[in-house]
């Protein structure tokens, strides 16, 4: 039984931080963290990137220490990653800001459309029914964050909330501002384009629920580590057959269906630059998946079946 | 850009006054300009290190002063503020492409690396004059004639207002131009005084 001594530096001035005697060579990462904190309350462990190398990747907290590649005397380095938030935190200010301030266009707050037009609603079902799905999507989008959704990372640096809710909050009241503008004009093809639309989004919103719960299933004893998704009885998830991100795919989708059905610029602009960022997200982690995994299913394409 | 440098002197002899010389060479200048895209591609397809936002940012900036306002809008094309942005340009260009020129036959004068991050500090805030001086020309005429520019109701249930979105453009100056300039004053720093050891150590 070997007890080992660890030395943290600081990434950047390789200054000692702290040194850490007789530790258990089976101590994880985690363990190191919190002792770590305990010399430097301010550094809670989410903040601490703790790595094998002051350029390298941070260390998992599931990793030992043992079975490092470190003598007796292990030298880790650690970088500070700014405060953090918790993924679950922040998609939840993320979704309820676009569902509320949709409703701030829907109603004709007297400060968006001018005085005259305060709290007047319009003539289109299509408007009213608009707003129905949007509203949907974002609840949907809230309740799985709450229930469906198990994150491998705990939290994301704080700067990122901002950037986040400024696309996310400033793209809904961009789009809402014109579905419930006093001058919008009905879809040019009528009852026909706005049904199919609502059949389309109905379809894409099921198909990306039933991905997720997959995904989920997935993680069901509180582990992390990486699985490859299959299609399970559920026909939604067939998708896996040729997509490794249907998630992204169904999404794309709820979007082009809400394009159709509201005929919006803003819309189309706003699902285009979702599609652009979620082929980007697709395509590392079809990347991830095809690293990780030697047997992974050669058809797979990261979105768009075959294509992309 | 030595030839809109050559036109721009033989125009002003020609006319005796520096008036309205954007006739003169516009073609070049729009031909020149526009082909400058091609410097975004290189750093996109990892060609070029620099980075892609960066030269996209300037570039486009150019690309759009170009088109966007000095083309669309002719009723500013007689205005001296256009030679301004012109003449910091075609200064800028001639300097810079002469040091990547030198820089790739191995032969670069000190002369001109020292005008490459030297030469700025008078044409940075000349170009970013004239091309100011001009947006802010062109916005009556963008105004009385809806350049660009889409209202409601439409079936595209979309709205534009290119009068507002120059504004907006002209205010963002504000917040880029600083970092840009005193990113290339850090640049000037770090290269002029690192040719200063290289002498020292000779």
């Amino acid at each position: 039984f070997v007890s080992y001594q660890v030395e943290i530096l600081d990434w950047k001035t390789k200054e000692q931080l702290c040194f850490l005697d007789k530790v258990e060579s089976n101590a994880t990462i985690r363990e190191i963290r919190l002792m770590f904190h305990k010399l430097y309350p301010r550094w809670y462990p989410a903040r601490q990137s703790i790595k094998l190398d002051p350029k390298g990747k941070s260390l998992r907290d599931e990793e030992i220490l043992q079975h490092l590649p470190v003598g007796t005397t292990a030298t880790l380095y650690f970088k500070d990653l700014g405060p953090q938030i918790g993924w679950t935190t922040v998609f939840l200010i993320e979704y309820t800001g676009p569902l509320f301030i949709y409703f701030l266009f829907y109603f004709r707050m007297p400060f968006v459309y001018g005085l005259d037009e305060r709290f007047t609603s319009s003539p289109h079902p299509v408007v009213n029914l608009a707003c129905i799905c949007h509203s949907f999507h974002y609840i949907k989008r809230l309740i799985e964050t709450v229930f469906v959704h198990r994150f491998s990372h705990g939290t994301m640096p704080l700067r990122n909330i901002v950037k986040n809710c400024l696309y996310y909050w400033g793209f809904a009241a961009w789009l809402a501002y014109y579905i419930n503008h006093p001058l919008y004009t009905p879809p040019s093809y009528g009852k026909k384009q706005i049904n199919f639309a609502v059949i389309m989004f109905l379809l894409c919103e099921a198909g990306n629920f039933s991905i997720h719960v997959a995904l989920s299933d997935l993680r069901r004893n509180g582990s992390k580590t990486r699985k490859i998704p299959y299609p399970t009885k559920n026909p939604f998830t067939w998708l896996f057959l040729f997509v490794s991100c249907p998630n992204y795919t169904y999404e794309v989708g709820t979007w082009i269906s809400f394009t159709i059905m509201t005929q919006c610029v803003p819309v189309g602009l706003f699902t285009l630059l979702c599609f652009i960022q979620m082929t980007i997200w697709a395509k590392d982690k079809h990347c991830t998946y095809l690293r990780e995994f030697k047997d992974y299913p050669s058809l797979r394409m990261p979105i768009i079946p075959f294509l992309l | 850009w030595l030839v809109i440098a050559v036109g721009l002197v033989r125009a002003y002899l020609a006319k005796g006054s520096y008036h309205s010389l954007y006739y003169s060479i516009e073609k070049p200048l729009k031909f020149f300009q526009t082909g400058a895209l091609l410097e975004i591609l290189h750093c996109a397809f990892g060609i070029v290190p620099s980075s892609v936002v960066l030269t996209a940012f300037q570039v486009m900036s150019r690309v759009f002063l170009t088109w966007a306002v000095t083309h669309s809008v002719k009723e500013v094309q007689n205005e001296d503020s256009v030679l301004l942005f012109v003449v910091a340009w075609t200064i800028t260009e001639i300097i810079r492409y002469s040091f990547y020129t030198f820089s790739l036959l191995n032969h670069l004068p000190y002369l001109i690396k020292w005008a490459r991050y030297t030469l700025f500090i008078v044409l940075y805030p000349m170009g970013v004059s004239g091309e100011l001086l001009t947006i802010y020309a062109a916005l009556p005429f963008v105004r009385q004639s809806g350049l660009y520019s889409i209202s409601l109701p439409n079936k595209y249930n979309f709205s534009f207002d290119y009068y507002t979105f120059l504004i907006l453009v002209m205010i963002s100056y504000i917040p880029i131009f600083p970092q840009l300039y005193f990113h290339m004053l850090h640049q000037r720093r770090k290269v002029l005084s690192h040719t200063d050891e290289h002498k020292k150590s000779e």
